[in-house]
């Protein structure tokens, strides 16, 4: 299925032009490696664009067809999905910054101090992670909302809606923790703050501290648990989560609309 | 045959989907994969540009010895840190945010209609009633907040009119403010002030005095039964030897009254009076919207309006004495 079947000599640099397009072309993508990656060319007919959805395996969260009035942006704002870009990114930046980091008080400020100014891009990776978050938090907030005012959580969607409270909480506690790891000043006497919180929680507060930050006062114990929390063990939950989320979706007949 | 379809319609769950109608359709390819990838690439674009410009902050390195003043909290938990000032810390910091939780995820189990998902703002009166709720949701929490820090807005003026107590007080019967000895008059300052500074006399019992140590009834223990290892002592005030009860009133019943019922309360009374608020999601539209606009509110009076001490300042006078 060349492209280039009927040579003919190319007559001005227009046709040369599109002749050198073509042959490009055909080298990026019907070319041995391409074709093993991805079994077919550009999906250019409704079936063909039906079936690269259904079999593609990250593009198979989706249906094959959705409601005209779900692409509409001022629907959702695309608010859901980009709670989940910013997870994406998050966790590739955050994989980056862990190759950089020891999670003990004598080396994590020097670790950090040291990839803003010793690792290429480390700067901006950083940065990267911090703003990412902050956003993350937002929009997890605005998509709540958007979710609320549009009575989304109506039947059949009560039990995704609660996956969603989940997430919330999740998404808070993902970034709390992420907040000491840094060891500095802020970091301490922020999560001082937290941990008085926690420690007047009736009934149950000195063991929220002792359990949750390893003691009375933030030090090694506290860190190690932050760090353990913020790079395993809440982000696989909340992966976990998502992926019920996103199922749930679906399960309950795609997004909501009037009956 | 018949009894086995009736079973069959009984056990199927009464849950009616939307019709679908595929000319109302668009294929997900390319419609929507092209919304998703062109909104993530604007996104990478912005973060990117931002964290070019933008550096992250990293302060001095963690030192417990030295207490930046004022320390606060991320951002998103600076409303707990500063329900924390006007109320039981057990209370701002832990219950209330708790039960916000719990109503959150109760929402859809008390709002089970169909009616009208899938659009903005469904009911009739949808949009109006947000408004009116953000609008004052966000008066009720800076007013009460000008009102807990009474010397520095100067609400406590508005209830100077209460007479100062006598220095010598031996019967004080009708309500009175304790000022410091030589101090100028002033009225009520925090609510805390109902317990500490509020005096009066009713049948022959003093308020505060009176009532700040009842003995607890079972003295902390039922027979061989210990109440103290059940911990009521850490809800400040409760358990414990005693009771306090005007410490109670001031930092647990009021505040909390206020916030969860007497305001919820007026406005979607007032709502319902218009006429505007009618059906359970209009009830749950008030309530969500005043919940998240406190929130929203009390994470701006944290991160802009608290200085050193956490006293209530303008934003351009915070400064931050890193210790
Ligand atoms: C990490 C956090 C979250 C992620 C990544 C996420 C992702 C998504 C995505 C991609 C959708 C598809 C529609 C859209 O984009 O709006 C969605 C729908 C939904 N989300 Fe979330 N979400 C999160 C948190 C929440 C929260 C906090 C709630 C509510 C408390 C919630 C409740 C729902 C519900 C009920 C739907 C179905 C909406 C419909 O049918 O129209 N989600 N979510």
């Amino acid at each position: 299925m060349s492209v280039t079947e009927e040579p003919g000599k190319p007559r001005n640099l227009r046709e040369r032009l599109n002749v050198l397009q073509d042959r490009i072309y055909d080298k990026l993508f019907h070319n041995y490696i391409w074709q093993s990656i991805f079994r077919s060319g550009y999906p250019n007919t409704p079936r063909n664009q039906m079936l690269v959805v259904a079999t593609n395996v990250f593009l198979h969260l989706h249906p094959t067809r959705i409601h005209r009035t779900h692409v509409k942006i001022t629907y959702t704002y695309c608010l859901g999905g980009l709670t989940f870009f910013m997870f994406i990114v998050l966790t590739i930046t955050g994989v980056l910054l862990m190759f950089y980091y020891v999670p003990s008080v004598d080396r994590a400020y020097q670790d950090i101090a040291a990839l803003e100014t010793n690792v290429k891009f480390g700067l901006l990776m950083r940065n990267l992670h911090r703003w990412t978050a902050h956003a993350m938090v937002i929009l997890v907030f605005l998509h709540m909302m958007r979710v609320f005012y549009t009575g989304a959580y109506k039947p059949p969607r009560e039990f995704n809606w609660v996956v969603g409270v989940v997430l919330l909480v999740l998404t808070l506690v993902l970034s709390f923790t992420g907040y000491l790891l840094p060891w500095d000043q802020l970091a301490l006497w922020a999560v001082t703050v937290g941990h008085g919180i926690g420690g007047s929680a009736p009934y149950l507060g000195d063991e929220t501290q002792i359990i949750v930050f390893g003691g009375f006062e933030i030090g090694q114990p506290a860190l190690i648990r932050f760090y353990t929390l913020h790079v395993i063990a809440l982000p696989l939950l909340a992966a976990i989560m998502m992926a019920v989320h996103f199922w749930r979706i679906r399960r309950d007949g795609g997004m909501a609309r009037p009956l | 045959m018949a009894v086995e379809a009736q079973r069959q319609a009984s056990a199927a769950p009464a849950r009616p989907r939307p019709k679908r109608s595929r000319e109302e359709e668009v294929l997900v390819w390319p419609n929507l994969v092209f919304i998703e990838f062109i909104s993530a690439v604007l996104f990478t674009i912005t973060f990117t540009i931002l964290s070019v410009f933008i550096n992250a902050p990293l302060l001095n390195r963690a030192n417990l010895n030295v207490t930046p003043n004022p320390s606060k909290a991320p951002w998103y938990f600076g409303n707990l840190q500063e329900l924390l000032l006007h109320m039981d810390k057990a209370w701002g910091g832990v219950l209330l945010p708790t039960i916000f939780l719990g109503f959150l995820a109760t929402i859809p189990f008390i709002d089970r209609s169909r009616h009208m998902q899938g659009v903005w703002f469904g009911t009739k009166y949808a949009a109006r009633i947000t408004v009116i709720t953000v609008i004052y949701a966000t008066v009720v929490i800076f007013a009460l907040v000008s009102f807990d820090a009474g010397e520095s807005t100067g609400t406590e003026r508005l209830t100077r009119w209460i007479p100062a107590c006598a220095e010598s007080s031996e019967d004080v019967s009708w309500p009175c403010l304790r000022d410091e000895v030589g101090a100028d008059h002033l009225g009520i300052v925090s609510t805390k002030d109902i317990s500490k500074r509020l005096e009066f006399e009713v049948l022959g019992v003093k308020w505060p005095e009176d009532l700040d140590h009842i003995a607890w009834p079972f003295n902390d223990s039922i027979g061989d039964w210990d109440l103290g290892g059940i911990g009521l002592g850490s809800i400040h005030g409760w358990g414990g030897e005693h009771f306090n009860i005007p410490s109670i009133m001031a930092e647990q019943v009021i505040p909390l009254t206020l916030v969860i019922v007497v305001f919820p309360g007026m406005i979607i009374y007032t709502l319902f009076r218009l006429g505007w608020v009618r059906t359970r999601r209009d009830v749950l539209i008030v309530m969500f919207t005043g919940a998240l606009t406190s929130f929203v509110a009390l994470t701006l009076v944290a991160s802009f309006f608290r200085g050193q001490g956490q006293d209530l300042i303008w934003p351009w006078k915070i400064k931050v004495d890193e210790g």
